[in-house]
């Protein structure tokens, strides 16, 4: 139903590209202005670069294919479109013949074949796409100033489209969308009051430099930066578990206010691991080829995972610095772009051999990790060391005075002598943790029946029932000929089908069962499920004794728990032990020299390094004298049962040390970063996109439509890559990111389609001025403040966004930019805004992402039972009020706050949001508890602050939010609109108070609350107009 | 009004018509009042079709999606395999195996097959066999489309849901739902077009992951994603005025906040101004509209009695599928509806039995309340999963009891109501419910006769992203199951 006056304009504005108009009614068409994008959309799909689906044989995206002449004709005869088979076949009639075939649902317009046709008659002439030509330096005076160079471009286009350019907006508005666009937050009302009083020439500009220096502008810069970098705070997949790498997210902030250049910035991100001595800084920049999601998921394929992960990341480096989609060619050859499948997995290569795994493990920390130490760590290690040494010297001296002689040394060797331990009587060893399947534990007294001791353990289940624990207590060793014991009583009422014993000596993997063999557990007929008889008699205690050795239990073996176990009826146990034979001369924990034996040949980790190599050469080794020292030192301390007690406090005084040293490690963040194997992995073109289907292997390479790449050694490296992106020759990397840098300045990239500088991608507005800006970019040194300092600066920038509606309909994007952009805020900006106007915003920069106010049931109805990032935790504190960068970001369930206005779920990289305008977040912005309680600590600050008449306070919430003073329609309003809720609340003050209690924290005593409950409703009132979510 | 302004207003209500979708002032058309929403809500509408959609004419005017989310067992439903009692415990035959098994159970040395432990009889006119675990599914047997071969790419829960939703099984593509509000838009002018809802599920279930993209908007436009219809807390979020703001409290608000962003127009001639002060009156009109829709209590005694009793328990199945129903009566164009716990690696009689008596009466019911209503017809029923379970048990297998890994060679999904033959069955398997042995559908074939039934040619519905015609229905060619259609 559109009225047919919008009819021609509608026309215009869709089906023209950007960038198309003046010079296509001009007569002269050029082919990558208005040929290729015909082209490209009909008809490369069958007639292309794609091999694989190329129809007949014939490819139309160059000139000496397009004229070689087939059998029917030959497709393109420059000058004279009726001998070109192609126009033949576009005006045929024949649904056989015409061209697009009808069953591609693609067809070409009159005006798009008067456009083909002009274009053969005037010699059908080809250029390579135009992101792919050098950057060209445009036409510029000396005179000029880079700022006027900018408008002079801009203005120059405004002509054809019919268009003045708007002047200058007010410095209220001016202020706020440069604190905006370089700092996320509005301008205090300090920062606006000095700016109006400056009245010396470059007030605007002295202005910018204030918000370009501020530590806020590096956090409004990362924002967009972690967009494209596909940050989050969680590995992504299945169990969506917590991952720690916000030391990278801390990087990007730093870069920006340092003012990194953006080369540097670049080589460290994608190969900070190779350079020359990397610093820790490099380090943590090449956490952005680890953003990407990962999984842990139980049955996931290795092999298609790492194909994954090193799609995701060529990928996403193709598409942040060259603005292509190469994603496609992972499958086939791009049918529009000249990046073939091989080349594309050229350029995976350099991502292939990736060190991290293919299963993250669902850990907080997936090698390869750093540790990031902070400035004083050295100092710290050293005074913890120091410590520790000085204990360990006073440690070394009490040993020297104990007394001491090995048993195999004495004559006559000492007697054997048998032993028993009991492990078990009244109760389970102290400090054991217990636990049980079926009912809890009983530990039971007579007159039950009770072998030993006071009390038994009853035990009974319906099927399968154990006590048992497996940690907590200290360990108890198997000696030498060991027999385990127990008495059993069986009930006769409720007699069990079977019962059994476990041990756990790490794992669970020593049994012995008598009855049925009906449990389950461990391998039928090995030492974890070994068969030790009948079940004894019911209704009196049974003696039952079992070969340690045939459960697998050797000598020296230390046991880490005990179970107890049933089957299908009730049994009693009692004092369980262990039978031995002492040999002083041959016991381990006796003789330093049996010690040695019995563990040559093992690797002990448990033991220093220094000391390990040595034990597992065994005794027979020769040693010096220091080192036999020191070895027996460590028996003594560690392992001889009749010296341990004797040193236990120095022992324990080391240990202790060396524990606070590990907490202090312990308490250092570590974050992810980016690793290459030792060995290269071969990479391979993999058919169809299929990770188990390699065809032709591949060296590590670039697209040959670009410029060489220069290799440092033999095989092309990551470094390689990074310098090739940030050489000056690349016609790519400068635009696409100043283009990018244009978007977040102005609202809309002079290439709209700023993730897409190919093909298929939108020419750009202003050639010149994106060719020109890039230039300048990098001939400054790729200087990011530099380049936004410009932008910024530009009258363009300055215009007022108050337009006729003129104006408006002839340029409805503002793609010509004769007036300012205006357009809604960012997530992000509007909380923090918000947060900002009640003095709620606590600045701390960095750290683990927080957790600010989220209505219940986000995480918990969608994540995996065993996710750890299944229940959210509320942040205590002004943890709810930071800035919204830091808050924590779940990829899998992302803050609301967040989705509702369009940020993505970073689960991969997104150059551009989108700007919505939904009920949604009319409902978030007027309730949501993070908004309402922002609007009453505004309200707070305007009764406390304000004035003392309602008259000054509406004008102090009006300058706090909008920047400006109310008109006096307005003043009217709010003063209406206050009184009657004051009225209100006065007769319903419990009301009042629900109003002014909503959120963490608590109101100024002083005020009463239907006051201020009145004037927190003028506050959500302000918080929600249009003009206050929009960058004016 | 002064000419400018009147011209600014048309203008802005062209940008309505492009880009926010939505109009100020809302009027209650649902197509119970006859009108034929596919075709005829355009120039009105707060969620208008694009231009040219439908392509052809519906048979169904919304989809209800009943995801069972871990992966149902094929085997112990709905693929009776009678003759699998003979193979109790032997290997399953080693060319059956392909090299695509979870490392769950590639590890395993022993494959042992394990028949179903349920008894299956034939119910209906059709004397279609179902599982005693469904004994209220059966009694609708006549209405559905038993399609027993589907199958998938993906082999993992988070792939294959992704698949299975956008048609990918990389994250970012849009949602199936996402795709139909995008194309159709909906007639319900005070709700979302596409709501989805996430029911509590048993206990003893293995509940799997949910992700935002199985109901998110992808590359399409932010409001095209699904919104949820929470059971705790707000039903939509941030839908209740805080504590102490009432109803009248935020009219007042909303009269001096429209008059503010009017005059901003004046000033500014920002179409997208018009469009957020209509936003916020929808906003306003949402606050009434979603405390009325789950409001059940007008529903007759005999209703919630074919729903069950746990239908008065919010965030049950039987009330999410009730909710359902009172959606798409309001002209909601999509509900899909996630039940989690089909995840059943081990003691899968017991996990399948508990997930069962927590949707079978509520999804029969569902099916009955649409048919009695006269909605079936409009209305297309769709159920399965992401994949299937194997015909081998994973852990230890006895009579009584088993657990089944992953299976995406195939397994059932069923389809009923606006578009779809009742009563057939379509596909049938191998003696092990291993492989297709006759009419494979895949995964994409079966969203593509979704669209089918609601007049969109899936070849057809594309947009450009990253370079590439996007469809819902991936890159390769696939065709509508004819044969499904009434």
């Amino acid at each position: 139903m559109f009225r047919p006056w919008l009819l021609p304009s509608f026309l215009f504005l869709t089906c023209v590209p950007a960038g198309a108009a003046p010079a296509a009614e001009a007569g002269a068409l050029s082919y990558n202005r208005d040929i290729r994008p015909i082209l490209s959309d009909k008809c490369f799909a069958c007639h292309g670069m794609d091999s694989k689906t190329r129809k007949a044989d014939l490819r139309l995206d160059v000139l000496e294919e397009a004229v070689k002449p087939l059998k029917e004709g030959t497709p393109l005869v420059p000058g004279n479109p009726d001998a070109s088979l192609v126009w033949q076949r576009i005006v045929s009639t024949d649904p056989e013949e015409v061209m697009p075939p009808p069953d591609s649902h693609k067809t070409l317009n009159a005006e798009e074949k008067e456009i083909l046709r002009r274009w053969i008659s005037q010699g059908a002439v080809y250029q390579k796409h135009w992101a792919f030509e050098p950057l060209v330096n445009p036409t510029q005076a000396e005179s000029e100033t880079p700022q006027m160079r900018l408008d002079r471009w801009v203005n120059e286009r405004l002509p054809a489209a019919n268009l003045a350019p708007l002047a200058a907006a007010e410095p209220p508005v001016l202020i706020r969308r440069v604190s905006f666009a370089l700092t996320g937050l509005p301008p205090s009302l300090d920062e606006t009051e000095q700016f109006l009083r400056d009245n010396l020439p470059g007030a605007y500009e002295r202005m910018v430099d204030r918000y370009l220096a501020s530590p806020r502008y590096g956090e409004e810069m990362a924002r967009h930066w972690l967009d494209v970098a596909r940050y989050a705070d969680t590995h992504g997949l299945h169990l969506d578990n917590e991952r720690q790498m916000w030391a990278y997210r801390d990087w990007v902030v730093r870069a920006f206010n340092n003012n990194q250049p953006f080369d540097q910035f670049t080589v460290e991100q994608l190969a900070g691991d190779l350079l020359p001595e990397a610093t820790q800084e490099q380090l943590i920049a090449t956490g952005f080829n680890r953003c990407n999601v990962t999984t842990g998921e139980g049955g996931s394929i290795d092999a298609e995972q790492l194909f994954r992960y090193a799609v995701d990341r060529a990928s996403t480096t193709a598409q942040t610095w060259l603005g292509l989609t190469v994603g496609c060619a992972a499958c086939h050859d791009h049918k529009y772009d000249p990046v073939s499948q091989k080349e594309f997995y050229s350029f995976y290569a350099f991502f292939h051999s990736n060190a991290d795994p293919a299963m993250d493990g669902n850990t907080l920390l997936t090698n390869p990790v750093m540790r990031i130490k902070p400035p004083d760590y050295q100092t710290k290690v050293a005074a913890f060391e120091e410590n520790r040494n000085a204990r360990q010297a006073a440690l070394n001296a009490k040993t020297a005075t104990v007394g001491y002689q090995d048993p195999a040394e004495q004559n006559p060797l000492p007697e054997v002598k048998d032993t028993e331990v009991i492990w078990f009587d009244d109760a389970f060893p102290a400090g054991a943790e217990t636990g049980a399947s079926g009912h809890p534990q009983q530990l039971v007294e007579k007159p039950a029946p009770v072998a030993s001791g006071q009390r038994s353990l009853k035990r009974s289940g319906e099927g399968m029932a154990q006590d048992y624990y497996q940690s907590g207590a200290a360990p108890l060793e198997v000696p030498a000929g060991g027999r385990v014991f127990l008495q059993v009583y069986l009930d006769p009422q409720d007699t069990p089908e079977e019962i059994m014993i476990q041990f756990h000596t790490g794992e669970w993997l020593h049994r012995a069962w008598w009855g049925q063999d009906i449990i389950a557990f461990g391998a039928v007929g090995t030492p974890q499920r070994f068969g030790a008889g009948p079940l004894p008699e019911t209704g009196k205690w049974v003696p039952l004794e079992v070969e340690a050795s045939s459960m697998g239990l050797l000598p020296g073996m230390k046991i880490s728990g005990i179970a107890f176990t049933v089957h299908g009826g009730t049994a009693y146990f009692d004092r369980l032990g262990i039978k031995g034979r002492l040999d002083p001369s041959t016991d381990p924990s006796r003789s330093f020299t049996a010690w040695r034996k019995s563990v040559a040949g093992k690797d002990l980790p448990e033991v220093p390094e220094a000391l390990r190599g040595w034990l597992k050469e065994g005794p027979d080794k020769e040693r010096s004298g220091g080192e036999l020292q020191q070895l027996r030192g460590y028996y003594l301390q560690n392992i001889c049962a009749g010296t341990v007690a004797e040193l236990a406090a120095e022992t324990g005084a080391v240990k202790e040390a060396n524990k606070e040293l590990a907490a202090y490690l312990e308490s250092i963040p570590s974050t992810f970063i980016f690793r290459d194997l030792e060995q290269p992995r071969d990479s391979f073109v993999m058919k169809r996109g299929q990770y188990d289907q390699p065809g032709e292997k591949v060296e590590p390479g670039t697209p040959a439509v670009l410029p060489p790449l220069t290799k440092a050694g033999i095989r092309a490296n990551r470094l390689d890559l990074a310098r090739w992106l940030v050489a000056p020759e690349h016609p790519l990397v400068s635009r696409v990111t100043v283009n990018r840098f244009w978007q977040q300045v102005f609202g809309t990239g002079l290439v709209k389609s700023s993730h897409d500088f190919g093909t298929q991608g939108d020419l750009p507005s202003h050639p010149e001025l994106l060719d020109g800006l890039a230039l300048h970019f990098q001939q400054t040194g790729w200087n990011v403040k530099g380049l936004m300092r410009l932008m910024l600066t530009s009258e363009t920038f300055r215009r007022t966004s108050a337009a006729p509606a003129e104006a408006w309909q002839a340029d409805p994007d503002n793609r010509w930019l004769a007036r300012g952009s205006r357009f809604r805020l960012d997530a992000e900006q509007l909380r923090d805004q918000a947060l900002f106007a009640g003095g709620l915003l606590d600045l701390t920069m960095g750290g683990r992402g927080v957790n600010p106010y989220q209505p219940p049931n986000i995480w918990e109805p969608v994540a995996y039972t065993g996710s750890n990032t299944r229940n959210y935790v509320q942040s205590a504190g002004t943890g709810v009020h930071r800035r919204s960068l830091y808050t924590f970001y779940k990829r899998t369930a992302p803050a609301p706050f967040m989705i509702n206005f369009d940020a993505p779920s970073r689960e991969q990289a997104c150059t551009r949001r989108e700007r919505s305008n939904t009920p949604l977040q009319a409902l978030q912005l007027m309730n949501d508890v993070q908004h309402f309680e922002a609007a009453r600590a505004l309200a707070e600050r305007t009764l406390l602050l304000g004035g003392a008449t309602s008259e000054s306070r509406i004008g102090f919430a009006c300058r706090t939010v909008l920047n400006r003073e109310p008109t006096p329609e307005e003043r009217v309003a709010l003063l209406q609109f206050q009184t009657s809720r004051l009225e209100k609340y006065r007769a319903a003050p419990a009301e009042a108070l629900k109003a002014v209690t909503f959120g963490t924290v608590k109101p100024s005593d002083v005020l009463k609350e239907p006051e201020l409950a009145s004037w927190t409703l003028v506050a959500n009132l302000l918080l929600n107009l249009d003009e206050a979510v929009t960058r004016p | 009004m002064n000419p400018l302004s009147e011209y600014q207003q048309q203008l802005t209500r062209r940008n309505f018509f492009g880009h926010s979708g939505l109009r100020l002032g809302g009027m209650a058309l649902t197509y119970l009042l006859g009108r034929d929403l596919a075709g005829a809500a355009a120039p009105s509408a707060v969620h208008p079709p694009l231009p040219g959609l439908p392509h052809f004419a519906p048979k169904a005017k919304a989809v209800i999606y009943l995801h069972m989310n871990g992966g149902p067992s094929q085997l112990d439903l709905w693929d009776y395999k009678p003759g699998l009692k003979n193979h109790f415990n032997k290997d399953l035959p080693r060319s059956f195996l392909g090299e695509r098994i979870t490392t769950m159970t590639s590890g395993q040395t022993s494959f042992p097959v394990a028949p179903s432990k349920f008894n299956f009889a034939q119910h209906g006119q059709s004397g279609r066999w179902v599982s005693e675990l469904l004994p209220h599914t059966a009694k609708i047997v006549d209405d559905i489309a038993l399609v027993k071969t589907v199958h998938t790419n993906a082999i993992n829960h988070d792939p294959a849901c992704t698949f299975l939703m956008t048609g990918s099984e990389i994250p970012g593509k849009a949602s199936l739902g996402s795709w139909i509000s995008y194309g159709l838009g909906s007639a319900a002018n005070d709700l979302p077009a596409f709501v989805a809802l996430m029911p509590r599920f048993p206990e003893s279930g293995n509940g799997q992951a949910l992700f935002s993209r199985m109901w998110g908007s992808g590359f399409l436009p932010g409001r095209h994603a699904g919104v949820v219809l929470r059971s705790a807390g707000d039903p939509v979020l941030y839908l209740e005025n805080p504590p102490g703001v009432d109803r009248s409290d935020r009219r007042a608000m909303l009269d001096v906040l429209n008059q503010f962003n009017q005059r901003s127009f004046e000033r500014s001639g920002d179409p997208d101004i018009q469009t957020r002060i209509s936003q916020y009156e929808m906003a306003y009109r949402l606050q009434a509209s979603v405390p009325e829709l789950a409001d059940l209590s007008k529903e007759s005694p005999a209703t919630l009695e074919l729903y069950g009793p746990e239908v008065k328990t919010p965030g049950s199945f039987a009330s999410s599928a009730l909710l359902a129903r009172r959606l798409v009566e309001r002209g909601v164009r999509v509900v899909q509806i996630m039940h989690r716990g089909w995840d059943s690696h081990g003691d899968l009689p017991h996990q399948l039995g508990n997930q069962c008596l927590d949707t079978d009466r509520g999804t029969a019911a569902l099916v009955q309340d649409l048919k009695q209503r006269g909605l079936l017809d409009d209305v297309l029923v769709i159920w399965g999963g992401e994949f299937g379970r194997t015909v081998y048990s994973q852990g230890t297998l006895t009579h009584e009891n088993y657990g089944r890994d992953h299976h995406p060679r195939n397994f059932c999904m069923w389809m009923a109501g606006g578009g779809i033959k009742g009563g057939i069955v379509h596909g049938e398997t191998d003696d092990f419910s291993y492989n297709p042995a006759a009419d494979p559908v895949h995964i994409n074939e079966i969203n593509a006769t979704m669209l089918h039934c609601l007049g969109i040619d899936h070849e057809r519905f594309s947009l450009k992203f990253q370079g590439l015609d996007q469809r819902l229905t991936g890159v390769e060619s696939v065709s509508v199951v004819k044969n499904l259609l009434a």
